[in-house]
């Protein structure tokens, strides 16, 4: 994202550190799309205030590097605290009224959401564009790849959090009860899982998830607003397509590809178009795949 | 003058409810995209009318067209680019991942606006464009206004009265029973794409239209002046004034934009915070679409879907079942289901005279409630 690297004599370097900062991006993408893809499959509704929870996470880290003296640590527990908590909000106060309604009715909902949390930022944090005062590094060469300190922390980062993830849902109860209620909620209920309980506390698992993606994403950045998850939410959305959505470990696949195009679009094209490489593969994606690149299948009408 | 302006710019929003509404309330598809169509429309009315760009600003086309040919060509050309994208985007994806696919597309165009400078100047965007023919008319520059509005509002009124027979016609009730059960739809016959697609094409040219008005309105076109968060407020006066409603539709918008921009203009905005009175603005359309959604989905004016009935007869429906399902569904119109009447719109089942009787209007609403819309 920092980088563009023009060195004709060197391509395959080039190439390389491309790729290399394709993978940084598509990490933070990875923590956005899987806590999309876990909302999604608990709730099974696509949340477009998702994005707001990466801001607020950003924004609750910058107000809280002044108290904690520069501390990355305590900033990104910050950061998914207070995304927790919107996530917690966000799932009692909407996602639980609109209960029995449409899909498409949810996802206007919580459009209303983004609108409202994007707007409150603005009154408290101001329009104009913050940025945290943590070092950012020096370029370190890993292999081939050519990363910055804070590009490093994210991506290693973001497999801790990938490995404690997938550890949680595949052997823990919390994990087997939230793979019981994303498949059926009802029948999780009468077999005895408190589903509701259970419900908000993967929104509050997935709101900590995408909240730490935000502050990540915003010391990536360098500087950001209070549109910075809602600019950052098509790309999630399209890494979570591209894996299937409501798959959370397919997610990551799709957020490795997502990454990686728009990296490389945007080294050899120009960084302003990368966005249109990405969404225009989105709306491949949706011509072609709407069920994922990974699933063996023609594209067949996709119903909510 | 003020009123002048602020109904001015109701009215041409009411123009675009409308052509979102055949989309979103009878087709029941949310798109995302409807903000680029506007745009398009704007951006295109202004290159074909104001001439050549002097260096540094630059622009495609350049031509110095009469207004209402431009009005013209930018409708036909935002049709085709609808045309486009609805032909990708409604084939096969409905619900979110219909939105989805409309928003990604629509904000690729836009992308592709702001940072390619030589299509519409990027993010300075094109403008000169000051009430066209004011000088033909011999009007004053607020005679011209107040013209403009009586324009404005004809053209409202000329596309109501074209929804609201659409509405009525077999093609909107077509459109209505595909929204309700698409299978059941496709079932008796009907070409669900097809019927979408015409749905979306001619709720584009509506936006297209809206685009040219809106550009006369304003005089100049950016990037940041339609984004996606100004749809949301067609999108909220649509909810407010009755989704599938035309007269709703409008009432509702005028409703959201006099009302809202009257009660907010009120707000204090110290001079440190410009941004608090439009920021509380939209905090309000958004508090506004989650409770309207949750607690009156159907609006201030609830949708009355046409029933055909014989003129002057006691309610007998004149729906007749297809040839090949009539010895299963025996022709009784009044115990038939709930989708029954809704099929009744199309042409291969009408019997005699295909306008609907005018008695049809104030029958009650047999069972199509659509409260949610979009097929669960």
């Amino acid at each position: 994202v920092l980088l563009q690297p023009n060195a004709p004599e060197d391509d395959v370097s080039t190439f390389l550190v491309t790729i290399g900062i394709g993978l940084s991006t598509a990490a933070i993408l990875a923590l956005s799309a899987v806590a999309f893809s876990l909302e999604y499959a608990i709730s099974r509704i696509a949340n477009f205030a998702h994005g707001e929870f990466l801001t607020i996470g950003a924004y609750a880290a910058y107000s809280g590097q002044s108290i904690f003296h520069q501390n990355v640590v305590a900033a990104a527990a910050i950061a998914a605290a207070a995304g927790a908590i919107a996530g917690l909000a966000l799932n009692f106060l909407v996602i639980e009224q609109f209960r029995g309604r449409t899909a498409i009715t949810v996802f206007i909902a919580t459009l209303g959401v983004s609108l409202i949390a994007q707007n409150v930022l603005n009154i408290i944090y101001g329009a104009a564009n913050v940025s945290y005062t943590f070092a950012q590094g020096n370029l370190h060469h890993v292999g081939p790849f050519l990363w910055t300190t804070s590009d490093i922390e994210v991506i290693i980062s973001v497999l801790a959090v990938a490995s404690l993830f997938y550890l949680l849902l595949q052997w823990t109860r919390f994990g087997k009860a939230i793979r019981a209620v994303s498949q059926d909620r009802a029948l999780a209920q009468v077999s005895g899982i408190p589903a509701r309980r259970i419900v908000m506390r993967t929104w509050a698992l997935a709101g900590a998830v995408a909240g730490f993606a935000g502050f990540a994403l915003a010391d990536t950045v360098g500087t950001f607003g209070p549109t910075l998850g809602f600019n950052f939410l098509l790309l999630t959305i399209t890494a979570a397509v591209a894996g299937g959505i409501g798959r959370p470990y397919a997610t990551l696949g799709g957020a490795l590809i997502v990454g990686l195009v728009l990296q490389i679009a945007g080294t050899y094209t120009s960084s302003a178009y990368e966005l249109v490489f990405a969404f225009l593969f989105l709306v491949v994606l949706m011509l072609f795949r709407p069920n994922g690149v990974f699933v063996r299948r023609s594209a067949v009408a996709v119903r909510a | 003058m003020y009123w002048v302006s602020v109904f001015t710019e109701a009215g041409i929003f009411a123009i675009l409810a409308l052509g979102l509404d055949v989309i979103w309330g009878w087709g029941g598809d949310f798109d995302l995209a409807f903000y680029g169509y506007l745009a398009l429309g704007s951006y295109l009315v202004f290159v074909l009318t104001i001439g050549k760009p002097t260096p540094p600003v630059e622009y495609i086309i350049g031509w110095h067209l009469p207004v209402l040919l431009a009005i013209v060509i930018a409708v036909v050309a935002v049709v085709c680019f609808a045309a486009v994208i609805g032909a990708i985007a409604l084939r096969n994806l409905r619900e979110i991942y219909f939105a989805v696919t409309t928003l990604g597309a629509v904000s690729a165009f836009y992308l592709i606006v702001e940072n390619y400078t030589p299509l519409f100047d990027g993010y300075n965007g094109v403008y000169g464009l000051i009430n066209p023919g004011q000088s033909a008319l011999r009007l004053t520059y607020n005679g011209y206004r107040i013209f403009f509005l009586v324009v404005v509002l004809v053209i409202l009124f000329l596309c109501y009265l074209l929804v609201q027979r659409l509405s009525r016609s077999p093609f909107g009730r077509m459109l209505r029973s595909v929204r309700e059960d698409e299978r059941a739809a496709a079932a008796y016959g009907r070409q669900v794409f097809f019927a979408k697609y015409r749905a979306y094409l001619f709720g584009a040219a509506l936006a297209g239209l809206t685009g040219s008005l809106f550009a006369i309105f304003i005089s100049a076109f950016n990037p940041s002046a339609w984004t996606p968060q100004e749809l949301l407020v067609i999108y909220a006066a649509i909810l407010v004034g009755g989704r599938g409603n035309p007269r709703g539709v409008i009432l509702g918008t005028f409703v959201v934009y006099v009302g809202l921009i009257e009660l907010t203009r009120y707000l204090p905005s110290p001079a440190s915070r410009p941004e608090f009175g439009p920021a509380m603005r939209q905090i309000l359309i958004g508090l506004m679409i989650i409770l309207i959604l949750r607690f009156r989905p159907q609006g201030l004016l609830r949708e009355r879907p046409g029933v055909d009935r014989v003129p002057g007869s006691t309610g007998r429906l004149r729906w007749r079942p297809p040839r090949a399902l009539a010895i299963a569904a025996p022709d009784n119109g009044q115990t038939a289901g709930p989708a029954a009447p809704a099929l009744a719109g199309s042409e291969g089942t009408m019997t005699g005279d295909a306008r609907p009787a005018s008695a049809g209007r104030d029958a009650p609403s047999q069972g199509q409630e659509a409260e949610d819309g979009g097929a669960g």
